[in-house]
């Protein structure tokens, strides 16, 4: 692994790919059924937020706020913002549950939202995301413990066949859906937590919803806790399973720092033959598996002649670096947003904690860029390709059906950088035939 | 004194009309039930535009993370665009404990000598307002140090809307930009332009024609802005709100400091247009301004009545129903009659008192102004058997349902649809959404559906 920056020196962020808790949070709520996310601040907060994930998902995104203005924030402990709220959203909506998150404001006021929350006469969620600490990734893990935390019942007993899946932030909801299934041909009963794959998958819904639509329903996260296994991928949500296991200590817990590329998968694969007693996983996934091995020769040239620059949340890029990395590919230089144990796994030359400014004093060490819409000004500043993947994309139409993942995602990926790879190599080659030209 | 400007005192804007009436023109917030943005939101939306001052949000993530590179200004400064960066201290549980001001006080340093700006704007949040970092004095600091304007803009959050926030980046401008600059040289017919900020090039479908008429534009606030001329916006000689009536505060104190007049105008659609321009000659008062004007009109409304006509017999008996905010409530409706289509309903949800006089004025007597779109509209539909429905993308399912064309007028847009040129463009679009079979297809029942 390569040298990890992990303390800024700068005083600010200059174009940032870093994203906030509070925006982390939102997410996870709409990953659960009929939920009203109800994003406790400045109504600026929840108005970025709900652009923010519309222009991305193409969806229309459930979101509302306590709309806190200067008197309140003095005058407020947030009982009037809060219970004010959640009367009005009742008079149009029925939500089954509203999740309550914070913002920067509240948390610098100290409101005490456990305790107006106890006041409250609904099914309601709450959970402290301040956004001057941690970032996506943390807003989304502790919007899953919350969730667990309030509102799984303790059992004793386990359903061997029943699995918990707890993904992390930055995968795309087909990536959660193709995960289920793999799960679950394995026999298993699949409950994901936050579940956006069937909420912001892009389905054409009934109507158009006020609330979110699909998702874990608010009933099946309470029966949670016989699960005969929790299985979480990424770091950001490892600790997850500690909660879950508080409600009944007999689940047992499997990690996955991801499940990208063929190690990656294999592992996840072998797992699941070991805990379902299975010599053989279903055919379709040997001849997924085949495949990717064929992609992997297919792609290795066009990869192997190619530097990267990949940005996102760590988590996402111990999962594209593996990919690429397998196939041949130099990740030159990996951005995160945040800090994590995790970026000591990330394949890559050089690993920073920084912004898209950081990346643009290296431009000269790599040449193709995956990462997401804000990389597209860099590219075009310095003449490189990109690859969209993370948040935002607000260029592109179809993010939530982009799968990287397992053995299929991860032939379909390497496709599509290799083919722009190879279309980039070859304008790099008609570039310097035409300065030829020229100074002949 | 404080510098910062008083918040009471923007809400009461005795240059309304409405206000003999009311007094507060911007809602508070319903807790639970609202939706738009908030004062930063307004004050980045007016002063975005320069591109060559640095935009520097001082606060946490969510207030720039969720909205840097939203919006596509074009500008025509040949240095680097700085609408298409983001700046942000990012500030950390320390700073909340301890202060911010010096993390932004270097921030603004580094910006200094990195980028090199004409100036920088320094937004305050929520959070650094309530932890109360003097922005003012940082600032009054940076500026002597580095020899630029560094402008704190005072409009966090929590104090209110959009429109308010616009107002409060007005306030800046005015108390830290306008008159610390001299022109190099002056003409009569010197305008400001305040309030368009050249949203996918809008202001470039107009501002040739008032090249032509030799009317120069001084410095705008701030679409295609420069620092260098809002700074010298004291010697226009008229000052044009286009559309937004948001600066109307900054016009009235320009009045009231410098003695400018203003006027306020649109240019959408082809009438507006038309009206906007010859109110600009009318306004500067110069006879042979306002007979090249006339001849200009002529000329360009006869080239486009001629462009037009394969695109009327398309829109002859189309009725549209319109779900948009603010000043676009009247501003579209306009261009939609202009180009023949009966608009039977607008929205004035988030519109002004003005707007809301000027939307009946367009729609007429039978015009629908709907308070609660969201439950009114699909009914005006069925009711009226309106053809087309033009809103945000939240609206698309009531087109679907009701197998009628859609266009996105508030996400999607990325062409400009101003001045006679856009009209065009706006034809088009509308062509080519009613032709368009998709909102059939997706209603189409699955074979297994009764």
């Amino acid at each position: 692994m390569g040298e990890v920056i992990r303390k800024s020196v700068k005083p600010l962020q200059v174009n940032p790919h870093k994203l906030s808790q509070p925006m982390g949070a939102t997410l996870a709520f709409l990953g659960v059924d009929c939920c009203m996310p109800l994003m406790h601040g400045g109504q600026g907060c929840a108005s970025f937020t709900k652009v923010y994930f519309t222009r991305h998902f193409s969806e229309p995104i459930a979101l509302q706020t306590t709309a806190v203005t200067d008197v309140t924030a003095i005058l407020d402990g947030g009982d009037y913002s809060i219970v004010e709220s959640i009367k009005n959203i009742h008079s149009k909506v029925s939500p089954k549950l509203i999740g309550l998150h914070t913002t920067g404001l509240p948390e610098t006021k100290g409101d005490d939202i456990r305790g107006v929350a106890r006041q409250i006469d609904c099914p309601l969620v709450y959970v402290n995301t301040p956004d001057y600490e941690g970032g996506l990734e943390s807003g989304w893990a502790l919007t899953a413990k919350a969730l667990i935390d309030q509102l799984v019942e303790p059992r004793s007993e386990i359903n061997a066949g029943k699995v918990v899946l707890v993904p992390h932030v930055s995968m795309q909801p087909i990536e959660v859906e193709k995960l289920k299934d793999l799960i679950a041909s394995f026999g298993f009963t699949v409950v994901a937590v936050p579940d956006l794959s069937t909420s912001l998958d892009g389905h054409l819904g009934e109507k158009q919803a006020s609330l979110s639509s699909g998702g874990v329903q608010v009933a099946e996260l309470k029966q949670l806790a016989d699960a005969a296994y929790v299985v979480t991928v990424g770091h950001s949500v490892k600790g997850v399973a500690a909660i879950l296991q508080k409600k009944n200590p007999a689940i047992r817990h499997q990690h996955f720092n991801h499940v990208s590329g063929l190690v990656g998968t294999d592992a996840l694969v072998g797992w699941l033959l070991e805990v379902s007693g299975r010599d053989l996983p279903g055919a379709v996934v040997e001849r997924w598996r085949k495949r990717l091995q064929d992609a992997m020769l297919d792609s290795h040239f066009a990869l192997g002649q190619t530097r990267f620059l990949v940005v996102g949340e760590p988590d996402h890029l111990v999962a594209l670096s593996a990919s690429l990395s397998e196939a041949g590919g130099t990740v030159a230089l990996a951005v995160a947003t945040v800090d994590s144990p995790v970026l000591n796994e990330i394949v890559a030359e050089k690993i920073i904690v920084g912004d898209l400014e950081d990346a643009e004093k290296m431009s000269d060490t790599y040449e193709l860029i995956i990462g997401n819409c804000h990389t597209e000004a860099l590219a075009h500043r310095y003449g490189k390709k990109t690859v969209m993947r993370g948040f935002p994309n607000w260029e592109q139409v179809g993010n939530p059906l982009k799968n990287d993942i397992l053995y299929e995602g991860g032939a379909y990926f390497l496709f599509e950088i290799a083919n722009i790879a190879s279309q980039m190599h070859e304008e790099q080659q008609q570039r310097i035939a035409a300065q030829m030209k020229q100074s002949a | 004194m404080s510098a910062k400007p008083k918040i009471k005192d923007l809400l009461d804007e005795s240059a309304c009309e409405h206000n003999k009436t009311k007094k507060a023109t911007c809602n508070t917030p319903t807790p639970g039930a609202t939706t738009g943005g908030c004062a930063i939101d307004g004050a980045q939306i007016a002063l975005f535009p320069f591109a060559d001052a640095a935009h520097l949000v001082h606060g946490p993530m969510t207030c720039l993370g969720g909205s840097w590179e939203t919006r596509l200004t074009g500008t025509s400064w040949t240095g680097r665009d700085l609408t298409q960066m983001g700046f942000t201290t990012d500030i950390n549980i320390n700073d909340v404990v301890f202060s911010g001001e010096e993390r932004l006080a270097e921030a603004i340093a580094y910006i200094v000598s990195n980028y090199s700006p004409q100036a920088v704007f320094v937004y305050s949040t929520c959070v650094t307002a309530l932890i109360g970092d003097d922005l003012d004095l940082v600032c009054k600091q940076a500026s002597a140090q580095h020899g630029i304007p560094c402008v704190p803009v005072h409009a966090p959050g929590f104090v209110g809307g959009k429109n308010l926030g616009s107002r409060l980046a007005g306030e800046a401008v005015l108390r830290h930009l306008v008159g610390t600059l001299e022109p190099e040289e002056t003409t009569p017919f010197d305008i400001n332009l305040i309030g368009d900020h050249n949203v996918t090039g809008d202001m470039w479908q107009y501002k040739p024609l008032l090249d032509e008429l030799g009317i120069r534009v001084l410095s705008t606030l701030s679409g295609d802005g420069r620092i260098s001329q809002i700074r010298t916006a004291h010697r226009a000689r008229l000052n044009v709100i286009v559309c937004a009536k948001a600066l109307v505060s900054l016009t009235r104190k320009m009045h009231e400091q410098y003695g400018i007049p203003w006027i306020s105008c649109s240019f959408y659609g082809k009438r507006d247009t038309s009206n906007g321009i010859m109110a600009i000659a009318e306004a500067l008062g110069d006879a042979a301004l306002i007979e090249r004007t006339r001849q200009l009109i002529a000329r360009e409304e006869a080239r486009l009545e001629e462009r037009l006509v394969p695109y009327r017999q398309v829109f002859a008996g189309k009725k549209a129903v319109l779900n948009t905010g603010g000043n676009k409530a009247w501003s579209i409706a306009s261009a939609l009659q202009d180009l023949g289509i009966e608009v039977v309903a607008t929205s004035v949800r988030k519109s002004t008192e003005d707007d809301k006089v000027k939307a009946r004025e367009y729609l007429g007597e039978k015009g629908v102004l709907m308070t609660t779109p969201a439950t009114q509209q699909a009914k005006i539909i069925d009711e009226t058997g309106a053809d087309l429905l033009l809103a945000g993308g939240r609206s698309l399912y009531t087109a679907i349902k009701k197998r009628i064309a859609f266009t996105d007028v508030n996400q999607e847009k990325k062409k400009s649809y101003g001045a006679y040129n856009g009209l065009l463009t706006l034809a088009e679009d509308l062509k080519n959404s009613l032709q368009n079979p998709v909102f059939a297809l997706v209603g189409r029942k699955a074979p297994w559906e009764k």
